[in-house]
């Protein structure tokens, strides 16, 4: 879900880039606030984490492919500005390192992919039950990847409207965005409740410890 | 502490070298989401604003090498930033 250079109207991403980095700032800056030294190792790791993770792409139908995002897992993790601190980073890294995701649509791609898609898992959680711990993770998983290729359709149509020589209808580009979402979705939400299913079995302390930095009640679906 | 993130890191590198395995099986070369939509569109984006020194790589042992990299690299500033932020909080405190 990585848009790339040149496909998006001048003022949508620097729109988007604006938007973004004012959500970054303030997820550092509530980060850096409340960051303590022994939970620095295991934010670190769970970003590189995710990193892999979004290397390794797997199939859907139709020969197409999708990857985790790994935003809903973060948000578990580490709470929602912990969360949009991560993957912003791993944007970035993937962005001016790898070439994947291009330079002037890092600010959509965090839109998407960090801000959207956490903030979206963070809503699920807050809303699920405790006693529904595990289904609203999942839920929360599969609706930050069905809301942040929403974002992107919704961002590829306004494109079109403003110069059809950017972008997607959006007649065309929100059902087929959000239809083939809504599958990787369901991968998304497999592989992040196993991760968490798998944490909880073999190192249950890690579902508090990134969270320290979270004031009570900010995260406490999870 | 620092053995458990060590073990936790060589874990996670085992995982993902026998992810990598079922992504050069099946799903390597083939679109994602967004690029299915654009290529049913006949839509392409222009050529890079900025040239990334790497890419993935197109077999397993550089896309391990790669995958390899990136985990150092975002392990490596993470930590670096969080690891200020830290001290300055502490600094803060006092």
């Amino acid at each position: 879900m990585h848009i790339s250079d040149g496909l998006m109207a001048p003022l949508v991403w620097i729109a988007g880039m604006a938007i973004a980095l004012a959500f970054v700032a303030f997820a550092f800056h509530k980060v850096g606030r409340r960051m303590e030294d022994r939970t620095v190792p295991y934010m670190a790791i769970l970003a590189a984490g995710i990193f892999l993770a979004q290397m390794l792409n797997f199939p859907i139908i139709g020969g197409t492919t999708g990857h985790l995002v790994g935003a809903a897992l973060a948000v578990v993790l580490l709470g929602p500005w912990g969360a949009i601190a991560v993957i912003f980073t791993i944007l970035v890294i993937q962005s001016l390192v790898f070439g994947d995701g291009g330079i002037t649509a890092l600010g959509l791609n965090t839109l998407n992919m960090a801000i959207v898609g956490s903030l979206a898992a963070w809503g699920v959680m807050k809303l699920t039950p405790k006693r529904f711990k595990m289904p609203g993770i999942a839920v929360a998983a599969w609706a930050s990847v069905f809301l942040g290729a929403t974002a992107c359709a919704i961002e590829l149509a306004i494109s079109h409207t403003i110069d059809p020589s950017y972008g997607i209808d959006g007649i065309i580009a929100l059902p087929a965005m959000m239809g083939l979402h809504s599958v990787i979705g369901v991968g998304e939400a497999i592989i992040t409740t196993g991760v968490i299913a798998f944490l909880i079995k073999v190192a249950p302390e890690a579902m508090s410890m990134g969270r320290e930095s979270e004031p009570k009640g900010e995260c406490d679906a999870a | 502490m620092q053995r458990r993130f060590l073990i936790c890191g060589i874990a996670i590198l085992a995982a993902f070298s026998v992810g990598l395995i079922g992504f050069f099986a099946v799903s390597v070369g083939k679109p994602d989401g967004l690029e299915s939509v654009l290529d049913g569109q006949g839509v392409k984006g222009s050529s890079p604003v900025w040239t990334a020194p790497l890419d993935y790589g197109s077999d397993f042992p550089s896309a391990l090498c790669m995958g390899l990299i990136g985990f150092s690299l975002v392990l490596a500033i993470t930590f670096g930033y969080l690891k200020v932020a830290a001290k300055r909080k502490h600094q803060g405190a006092k």
